[in-house]
């Protein structure tokens, strides 16, 4: 079972406890997941020991995880476990269950956003947004239209940008192409390594406002790994504290879904509160100043 | 004086523009005009030509370097005609159609090869033995081999080129397809690219063929004294077939039969392979030379060897000139077309 530990003091922005409710299935279940690299070797190193959450596949909406922690503590580790990536997959001890069965190598069910967009640097950005289409052999026409289609859901302007190549793309486009290649694949499962990272505050805002409304009709569970606090209190329904490594998840909280955009967000003292006690918790499970500016 | 000068807002109109151009020259990165530059280039062509001039002026006793170690550039120039009645342009020919020949073969061999061994690392760590060998062995130790084996027809020189870059071919490609970042491979994956063996094998059965037909063919009509009509009905002519559809299928069906390869290695490898084929094939059409010269039949190589014995020795600087013009033009032709094909780059390199 998760373990759930409510912050002391009153919510100020609700932060609650999760209902735990055995009968949903659940989509993603972590049990004492562990991870060490060239075991039995002088270089041994354990990235994470003893990993155990679970997260329920709630009927039409999915849950959005915001995953706090300090460098190096195996955030990464724990998402690309269960995208099926290695060398973190597969773990070492512990299971890794994914709708039910152990989780396999890597596959279109789990969409993947990384940091760096890894846009094909030789496809243009509809055949980027097509990709996923083309190996599964959607006919041509109809994999253009939906990529077409996905441009505009993801605030790009198709008919400007359609046929440029992703170097002629500034950071948060290509970080919206990357968006759009994930999710027309409907996806159950998304996966995002600080996909915000790069970007400058003014378009990080934007990226989360457009996040939030794709994914309120997509349906999907989203792990989002993130180092600015104030992202992951506006983004997250719940959010899971590592501990500096070899990490595990020491705290685990419901949070309130934003309501409004990103920058209006920042403005609420509740949120700000949120904020301010999420840091503290950082502070005592691992070494980030509570005091640390964030860009968002 | 001068220093302060050039410290004062009008320093830079006093100077002049001889002044100011001088100073550009001597500044780090500064990128002259195109104009310019053909400009320099040009001052470069005249300076050796005067030099040239100067050393070979005059006639006997007079002339700083004799006309038996150097023809002056007059002298030169005015026996192209001669050159030309010779067959310059046959031999020019021939000489790049072995080139051509062998370094196709070596290419149609080595790169498909060399992006395997850098996907699937293991046929990698097994012909890296044969690659390091191939690209360690003295190319000019490969003659006396080659006219061991292949006798002293085309086949010999066309061989000579292919074992000569095959083995280039091979690690520069084999490293291009490893030089794609993981990133790229991981996302492909999540995207849902997979293996799939129908179309890999549709694909390459049409490449095949193409290998097949050279391997029977292509080989007969290398052959001195061999009748295509009479070779068609030899077993030797259908084995080959066999062997080069083979070949097609072990090359191409791995990477064709996997969509992360496909549609993402292979790709993002390409403009990588054939900037190494465009560089690799500069290399080759001088060691064609090397074959042409030690054993004269036709080609340039061959000019140049019988204008060392029986003169006109001009001949011999206008080859080598011709040679340097012809590599260079095909090394544009090449660049030219790398940037039609893969214009998401930005190709600068000469
Ligand atoms: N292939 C590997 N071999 C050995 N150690 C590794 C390997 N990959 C990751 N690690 C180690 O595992 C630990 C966890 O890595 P991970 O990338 O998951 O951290 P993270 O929480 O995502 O950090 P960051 O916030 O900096 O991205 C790190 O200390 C890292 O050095
Ligand atoms: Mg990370």
């Amino acid at each position: 079972m998760a373990r759930i530990d409510i912050p002391a003091g009153s919510a100020p922005c609700e932060i609650a406890p999760v209902a735990a409710n055995g009968t949903l299935r659940r989509i993603v279940e972590f049990d004492r997941v562990s991870k060490t690299y060239l075991p039995g070797t002088r270089k041994e190193f354990t990235a994470i020991r003893d990993v155990t959450f679970h997260v329920e596949d709630k009927p039409d909406v999915g849950e959005f995880i915001g995953m706090l922690g300090p460098s190096g503590c195996g955030k990464s580790t724990v998402l690309r476990l269960i995208a099926g990536l290695a060398p973190h997959f597969p773990a070492t001890s512990g299971t890794v269950l994914v709708d039910g069965v152990p989780a396999e190598g890597p596959g279109p069910d789990r969409g993947f956003v990384f940091q760096d967009y890894a846009n094909f640097p030789n496809r243009t950005v509809l055949d980027n947004v097509a990709f996923g289409l083309e190996c599964a052999h959607v006919p041509q026409k109809e994999r253009l239209e939906r990529a077409w289609e996905w441009l505009g859901k993801v605030g790009l302007n198709a008919k400007n940008d359609a046929y440029k190549f992703p170097y002629q793309l500034s950071g948060g486009m290509n970080q919206r192409v990357a968006i759009a290649r994930t999710l027309i694949l409907g996806p159950r499962i998304i996966l995002m390594d600080e996909p915000f990272g790069a970007l400058d505050p003014g378009t990080r805002q934007n990226m989360q406002d457009l996040l939030v409304a794709l994914w309120k009709e997509l349906e999907a569970t989203v792990f989002f790994v993130t180092h600015d606090v104030g992202e992951a209190v506006f983004l997250a329904d719940r959010l899971y504290i590592f501990s500096p490594s070899p990490g595990s998840i020491v705290q685990q909280m419901a949070i309130t879904p934003p309501d409004r955009k990103s920058v209006e967000m920042q403005a609420v003292p509740a949120f700000q509160q949120s904020v301010r006690e999420v840091r503290h918790l950082l502070d005592q499970a691992g070494r980030v100043s509570p005091t640390a500016p964030t860009p968002a | 004086m001068a220093d302060l000068d050039s410290k004062t807002p009008g320093a830079a109109r006093r100077r002049g523009w001889l002044g100011n151009w001088w100073q550009r020259v001597g500044t780090l990165r500064d990128v002259p005009t195109q104009l310019e530059g053909m400009l320099l280039s040009l001052a470069c062509i005249v300076g050796v030509l005067v030099i040239w001039w100067i050393i070979t002026v005059g006639d006997g006793d007079h002339r700083l370097v004799d006309a038996y170690t150097l023809p002056s550039p007059a002298a030169t120039f005015a026996s192209f005609p001669l050159l030309w009645e010779r067959g310059l342009s046959l031999g020019a020919l021939t000489s790049l159609s072995r080139v051509f020949g062998g370094f196709l073969m070596a290419a149609a061999i080595g790169v498909p090869l060399g992006l395997i061994s850098g996907s699937y690392l293991r046929v990698g760590a097994f012909f890296k033995p044969v690659s390091i060998f191939g690209r360690n062995v003295p190319i000019a130790a490969l003659i006396p081999l080659t006219l061991i084996w292949f006798g002293t027809a085309d086949v010999q020189k066309v061989m000579f080129i292919f074992l000569a870059a095959v083995a280039f071919i091979h690690f520069d490609s084999s490293s291009a397809a490893r030089a794609v970042p993981d990133r790229f491979l991981e996302t492909a994956y999540t995207l849902g690219a997979r293996r799939n063996w129908t179309k890999g094998l549709r694909l390459c059965v049409i490449i095949a063929l193409a290998y097949s037909m050279v391997a029977s063919l292509g080989w007969s009509l290398l052959q001195e004294h061999v009748r295509l009509a009479a070779d068609v009905k030899s077993a030797g002519f259908w084995l080959r077939a066999l062997l080069g559809f083979a070949l097609g299928i072990g090359l191409w069906f791995p990477l064709l039969s996997h969509q992360v390869l496909r549609k993402v290695v292979v790709p993002m490898a390409m403009p990588d392979v054939v900037n190494s084929l465009r560089l690799l094939f500069g290399l080759a059409f001088g060691y064609i030379m090397l074959a042409e010269v030690i054993n004269p039949k036709h080609g340039l190589g061959a000019l140049i060897i019988t204008s060392q014995r029986q003169g006109p020795r001009e001949h011999i600087y206008l080859c080598l000139l011709i040679i340097a013009l012809l590599a260079w033009g095909i090394d544009r032709f090449i660049l030219m077309i790398q940037r039609q094909a893969f214009p998401y780059l930005k190709y600068g390199q000469d």
